[in-house]
């Protein structure tokens, strides 16, 4: 039994829990569930992408040995979307609004104008569809490259990656608004979409991390160096603190202002059973990766970067799990519901990410700038 | 040709890689004493030359958490301990309140540390001078040259063995580092320098002082002196009636004057003294009607007095029948309120008082038309 099958017996076991789960615990445990994990994939996914594109505009040349690996876990988006729109169904069962007679204390005028079944419909269709184009284009021209060696394609990358950065800052602005914040629709907050892409970005980075460590050590990616690991470990490092400063940010002054409409969720998380939550949080999020990237050999280090990349994803999870299932669960709840959902979600998206790395280049042999790239130093 | 004194020679490379490869074969071929100036730093250099870590980094993080906890006592001190406050219902002593400062105070620390702990204390300045710059080895290592210096040290050395060696490992260029001559700046210089760098510090102090003085570009803060505000007596547009100083409302009463409020000529007959007939009470009664009342009525409250014919004045005899039948009440409103030619001597005496004179010039009554029973 190798790894291969693992996955897909874990991913199959996943499915008839989660299958139960619908069916025992009931809908809403489940679509929770659901949405989490959905969101996990398209952080993971998007973030990757967000890489790409950021180095694609900018021009690194670092980053081109180490492109194919991101690129491979942004594929990560065609299932995340997919489960996105499978998520609509949720919509009455989850959130407030989309029932008859709940969240009274919503304006009409809102309810209208934009927490409507359709309108959300529509936008959460339209985020997928500019994903999976900017991510067709992005990741899939750069493997068409491969073949074609054109270098054309490495300019349309570059213009696209621009459009890239406009797509997921509005459409992760929509997601948080609409699918993490509208559980709460009395709750607002300024800059929840910003915590989210900086959360996303990083579990892309951390992803694409762990691949690179995986084929490294496999010796699939000849030429790369210390220099390129400390590149992506530093990357890793200044948006761990990113994260930080921004979820405190928000914190502080809602703790602050005191006022009752923001305060009662942060109230909700912080204190009482969620508060271990929190302090996990915490240190999962920013005290242990902080210190454990914080010396210069550390960034470089293989095993180290790997440990940490997988740190946060974990602390990617707990803060989706720490934003979302508070709106129901008054408190915290891990049992097999959740256990198979991790199973099949976790089982799904390795073989996924096994057909992307069976297939194509394990670099962008076809971007001009690869012997730059490999060439890199610090 | 005799050959200066030698510091060492350098070899310059156009590549860091060369240079690293250079300093492995050096190594390797057994010359020790080697130092290499770089434009920018160049990764794996300090493993290959075998320099020790630098302190700097450990230094910087634990001045970086010192800030960190100064920064959280001071605060958690002050606004929790020593003069607790209470903003915006929030317990003092909350730590969030406090992170920000803390996270400052921890970038000041690490900041300082890193560039003054770079400067003095690893780096050992102020050195005013190095034979490699003397030479002009920086005209190449501060641009885009890499330069390894095998130093002379000072057993034997030898120059031409340093150069081959130095050629061989792939220097482009090679170039002599001779021993400067005796240093200019010595202890003496090393004090005027001092002596100077405090003299200009003081005279910028001193300048910068009576510059503010003199002309005052920014005024002080005086926030608090301008403001529109009523001093006394000032006139004011904002009154319909253009007084500055109001008058009490009707029916108001100051603070104090509560007696006077109340009593009017047909209430005080009935009114009863309220203090005791004691040495203390008469002896006050005596200070204040010699003080106030003696003037015009006299020491026996006769009615004559030292003033009375210089200004033709006549002030009532207290010794007549008509004020012996007077109530204690009835003299004390006319005390209050005065009577004819006599003004009120509220203003003069207080509420104890007044009573107190009353108290007294029964007893000047008393004594005035003393009878046989009266005596002891």
């Amino acid at each position: 039994m190798n790894k291969r099958d693992i996955a897909a017996a874990a991913a199959i076991l996943g499915a008839f829990g989660a299958g139960a789960c619908y069916l025992g615990p009931g809908p809403e445990r489940f679509w929770i569930n659901w949405l989490v994990w959905t969101l996990m994939l398209l952080s993971a996914g998007l973030g990757a992408l967000f890489l790409t594109g950021v180095e694609h505009l900018s021009g690194a040349r670092w980053s081109v040995p180490l492109r194919r690996c991101a690129e491979r876990v942004s594929d990560l988006v065609v299932p995340g979307s997919a489960a996105l729109l499978a998520a609509l169904l949720s919509l009455p069962v989850l959130y407030p609004w989309a029932r008859p007679g709940g969240a009274p204390r919503l304006a009409p005028e809102l309810r209208a104008a934009w927490l409507n079944v359709p309108f959300f419909s529509l936008r959460t269709a339209v985020c997928a569809g500019l994903w999976l184009l900017c991510w067709r284009i992005l990741a899939g021209g750069s493997r068409r490259q491969d073949r074609s060696r054109d270098p054309a394609l490495t300019l349309r990358a570059r213009r696209w990656a621009a459009v890239y950065m406009a797509v997921l800052g509005f459409s992760l602005l929509f997601v948080a608004y609409d699918w993490i914040v509208s559980l709460e629709p009395e709750w607002y907050s300024d800059v929840i979409g910003v915590y989210l892409f900086a959360g996303a970005f990083l579990s892309g980075v951390a992803a694409s991390s762990l691949v690179v460590a995986r084929l490294l050590r496999a010796g699939r990616l000849p030429g790369v160096r210390f220099d390129h690991v400390y590149s992506l470990g530093a990357w890793l490092f200044a948006f761990t603190v990113f994260w930080s400063y921004i979820a405190f940010a928000q914190y502080l002054l809602m703790w602050y202002a005191n006022l009752p409409e923001e305060v009662f969720w942060y109230k909700q998380r912080t204190q009482g059973p969620w508060q271990a939550a929190a302090l996990a949080l915490a240190a999962l999020h920013f005290l242990i990766p902080f210190f454990a990237l914080l010396p210069v050999d550390a960034k470089g280090d293989l095993p180290g970067l790997r440990r940490c990349a997988l740190i946060v994803l974990a602390a990617q999870f707990l803060d989706l799990y720490w934003l979302i299932f508070p709106a129901v669960c008054p408190r915290p709840v891990f049992s097999w519901p959740e256990a198979c959902f991790a199973l099949l979600f976790m089982g799904a998206a390795a073989l996924w990410l096994r057909r992307s790395l069976g297939r194509d280049a394990d670099m962008p042999v076809g971007d001009p700038f690869l012997k730059d790239g490999l060439e890199f130093r610090l | 040709m005799p050959e200066a004194r030698l510091f060492g020679v350098a070899g310059i490379f156009g590549e860091p890689c060369r240079l690293l490869e250079a300093v492995a074969r050096l190594k390797a071929s057994g010359w020790e004493r080697l130092q290499a100036y770089t434009p920018y730093p160049v990764r794996g250099l300090e493993g290959a030359l075998d320099v020790k870590r630098s302190p700097l980094a450990g230094t910087v993080l634990a001045m970086a958490l010192a800030g960190t906890a100064l920064a959280w006592l001071m605060q958690w001190w002050m606004n929790g301990v020593d003069y607790p406050t209470v903003v915006g219902g929030k317990d003092p002593r909350s730590w969030q309140a406090l992170v920000p400062i803390m996270f400052e105070v921890m970038v000041l620390f690490s900041c300082l540390t890193a560039a003054l702990g770079m400067l003095f204390l690893f780096n050992r300045l102020p050195r005013f001078g190095h034979p490699v710059l003397e030479a002009g080895l920086g005209r190449f290592t501060t641009r885009d040259k890499f330069a390894l210096v095998v130093e002379a040290g000072a057993a034997a050395f030898d120059a031409e063995a340093a150069r081959r060696a130095l050629r061989e490992a792939g220097a482009e260029t090679l170039m002599n580092i001779p021993v400067p001559a005796p240093a200019f700046v010595g202890l003496r210089g090393l004090l005027r320098l001092a002596a100077a760098g405090g003299a200009l510090a003081a005279a910028g102090g001193a300048g910068m002082y009576w510059l503010i003085k003199l002309w005052p570009v920014l005024p002080p803060m005086s926030h608090m002196l301008v403001q529109p505000r009523l001093d006394a007596q000032m006139s004011s547009a904002f009154f319909a009636d253009g007084r500055g100083m109001r008058p009490p409302a009707e029916g108001s009463v100051a603070r104090g004057r509560l007696a006077e409020a109340l009593v009017s000529s047909r209430t005080a007959a009935g009114l009863a003294a309220p203090l005791p007939v004691t040495p203390a009470v008469l002896m006050a009664g005596r200070r204040a009607f010699e003080r106030t009342c003696v003037v015009c009525h006299g020491p026996v409250a006769d009615g004559t007095s030292l003033l009375t014919p210089a200004y033709g004045a006549v002030p009532a005899n207290l010794q007549a029948r008509k004020f012996l039948a007077y109530s204690d009440g009835m003299i004390y409103e006319r005390i209050l309120r005065g009577h004819n030619a006599m003004p009120g001597y509220a203003w003069a005496l207080d509420d104890d008082r007044r009573w107190a004179v009353v108290r007294y010039l029964r007893a000047l009554q008393r004594a005035q038309h003393a009878k046989e029973s009266d005596l002891p």
